[in-house]
């Protein structure tokens, strides 16, 4: 199955023909401006040439509030029902490789041990990606250093690189491959068009300005938990827990019930929640774990960095630098790396 | 597809009160389908997440011994808004649980062993569970003596009184219990939890201890066991934490890679002493 061709005039067509099956989410400007991914009703709204979105994707398989279960209350009984949106068939259209790739991460979490998060799996098993690589990755992007390139194809069904005038299509998956074969419309590809999509990747590769040895980085945060440099890094810290709300990764949730004691109906719901909050491991007894902002802070870091690849041997990182992008107080990732890095050196020279 | 936030529904059976500030409630829980009863196979140590549809969902230790068939147990203080409301909770009220959770007491590895059970306040719960199954004539052979030592803050405290008097008719079964403070007509020990670890003196000889409590009482006692001889591996721990889901999703109960309520809440000192002072 070779690569297709898709005339950037022509994405108005194809979206209208997916959108016949499928439910299509991209990237999009809501009400304030803001860069965010959501259900598509017209082409012209879609963004694809945008650098990253500033809510991450997982937003549309794991919503900001989510519906884990719709109860009724009767007068001896109580029924229960799934949440609706399940089953919806869903294009995720335009998803950057960092974003993909967090969605590998999600469902290697949800899907892990004896219980598993069905909700989140099958609405992924009923959703298909179409990533676009990115050719000029943003100046806070490091996709390259935490196992990510600009163009990784890997995580998606249907990769898009941006020719200019054209995209180039190429199916991944089977079910990427299911789905361009309908595309019967799709023009064909020149050597020249494969030689430039190879190009591209090449230069977005060569873009990125952060390089950092994540595995050093990895091997020092599991043998630092205790050094003081944690007081340090953590110091501006604020913990809004903006760098959380927006993290690709970040899975943590809350669970509250949403009543309407007028027709005794509600919803179980699940929200976003955030470790940098004191209040997320206060225990009624008034006892907290994590009280002071420091542990909050090396929790975060740690939960990528180190306990992620203790339990499943993957970085818990996409690389994706929102994080940087948002901190208002610039407490960037990329710093701490370097501050980290220093740990060891430090140590080299006691030992000589 | 099985979602695994839908409680299974019960009612509720019988409810005991079980302190004299009618803060602490045992409530007794009856499935409403057969099936989802016979499919709750726990043991001694494991939680649940129990719910009242509307008000929300906590997570609680099952006190009752999976040999006390027919029901399920849970003792519950008045605390938060779940809490409460289940201390309003009346006869036939529906209530859905979701579990069994975490790992539990390791049963089959204590086997052939002498328990010292060490408990304080209403953490006793998942002790009882534990001390009914060793006690069942259908276990008793495969466990050694038992040995409790049940501290609490005044005699008015003190849970499960009838079963305690039923425990103490036996010869298998050595109770000990403490209130902190002096008080009339309490012929029993007096003094903390660790004080009363020391004056015992438990034998570390083919012996664990299972401790459960107040995160102060279970390192001072601890640390007791550990001047008493007591090896790190034969000391077990069952933590606490904040939780939301009880099947290692929402995050917040992790002690450094590992998750209380899916990894735990059964620790040994061994196994925490590898983990971040974050418990």
């Amino acid at each position: 199955m070779g690569e297709k061709l898709l005339n950037k005039s022509d994405i108005g067509k194809l979206i209208n023909e997916l959108g016949k099956e499928y439910s299509i989410y991209a990237a999009t400007n809501d009400k304030q401006g803001n860069i965010i991914f959501d259900k598509i009703e017209k082409a012209e709204d879609i963004l694809l040439d945008y650098l990253n979105s500033k809510i991450p994707p997982k937003s549309v398989l794991f919503p900001k509030v989510e519906t884990l279960f719709e109860y009724e209350i009767k007068d001896d009984d109580i029924e229960i029902t799934n949440p609706k949106d399940l089953y919806e068939k869903r294009i995720i259209f335009g998803i950057r490789p960092c974003d993909a790739y967090s969605f590998q991460l999600f469902e290697n979490f949800f899907g892990y041990g004896q219980f598993k998060d069905e909700l989140f799996k099958t609405k992924k098993e009923n959703t298909i990606l179409f990533g676009i690589g990115c050719n000029l990755p943003r100046q806070t992007c490091f996709c390259t250093s935490v196992e990510g390139h600009p163009h990784k194809k890997d995580d998606v069904d249907v990769f898009l690189v941006d020719l200019g005038d054209k995209y180039l299509v190429e199916s991944i998956s089977e079910k990427g491959k299911n789905i361009v074969q309908k595309l019967s419309w799709l023009s064909n590809t020149t050597e020249a068009d494969i030689q430039k999509a190879k190009e591209l990747s090449k230069l977005a590769e060569e873009s990125m300005s952060t390089k950092i040895d994540i595995k050093k980085v990895i091997k020092i945060f599991q043998e630092n938990f205790d050094n003081p440099i944690w007081d340090d890094i953590s110091m501006s810290c604020i913990g809004c827990g903006s760098c959380t709300l927006l993290c690709p990764t970040c899975h943590c949730f809350d669970v509250i019930d949403e009543n309407d004691p007028m027709s005794k109906k509600g919803r179980r719901i699940r929200l976003w929640d955030t470790c940098q909050s004191s209040i997320y491991t206060l225990e009624t007894s008034g006892h907290n774990p994590r009280p002071n902002k420091v542990q909050r802070f090396r929790n975060r870091i740690l939960h990528k960095f180190c306990y992620y690849p203790t339990n499943y041997d993957l970085i818990g990182c996409v690389g994706c630098g929102r994080c940087i992008n948002i901190c208002p107080v610039n407490n960037d990732l990329r710093n701490i790396f370097n501050s980290i890095l220093k740990i060891e050196k430090k140590e080299e020279v006691k030992v000589v | 597809m099985s979602n695994p936030y839908i409680p299974l529904l019960t009612t509720v059976k019988s409810i005991v009160s079980e302190n004299k500030v009618n803060d602490i409630k045992t409530i007794e829980l009856k499935f409403k389908k057969e099936e989802d009863y016979k499919s709750f196979n726990y043991i001694p140590g494991q939680f649940a997440e129990i719910s009242l549809i509307g008000k929300g969902e906590c997570p609680i230790g099952i006190a009752s011994s999976p040999t006390e068939e027919g029901s399920i147990k849970f003792t519950i203080k008045k605390m938060g808004e779940v809490t409460s409301g289940f201390h309003k909770c009346g006869i036939g009220d529906i209530v859905g649980v979701r579990g069994p959770c975490g790992n539990g007491w390791p049963m089959e590895e204590i086997k052939g062993k002498n328990i010292v059970v060490i408990g304080g306040g209403f953490a006793f719960s998942t002790l009882r569970s534990l001390i009914l199954y060793v006690l069942d004539e259908k276990y008793r052979s495969d466990y050694k003596d038992v040995t409790v030592i049940y501290g609490n803050r005044d005699s008015s405290e003190v849970l499960y009184r009838e079963i305690l008097e039923e425990w103490e008719k036996r010869d298998d079964i050595k109770i000990v219990l403490t209130i902190d403070r002096e008080e009339e007509g309490w012929t029993r020990e007096v003094g903390f939890v660790a004080a009363i670890v020391k004056k015992v003196a438990p034998s570390p000889d083919n012996a664990v201890a299972v401790v459960c409590g107040p995160p102060i009482m279970i390192k001072t006692a601890v640390a007791e066991l550990v001047n008493l001889g007591w090896k790190d591996e034969q000391i077990l721990n069952s933590l606490e934490m904040r939780m939301k889901c009880g099947i290692g999703k929402c995050g917040r109960c992790n002690i450094g890679n590992k998750f209380v309520c899916v990894d735990g809440p059964v620790f040994s000192l061994a196994e925490l002493k590898k983990l971040p002072n974050e418990y």
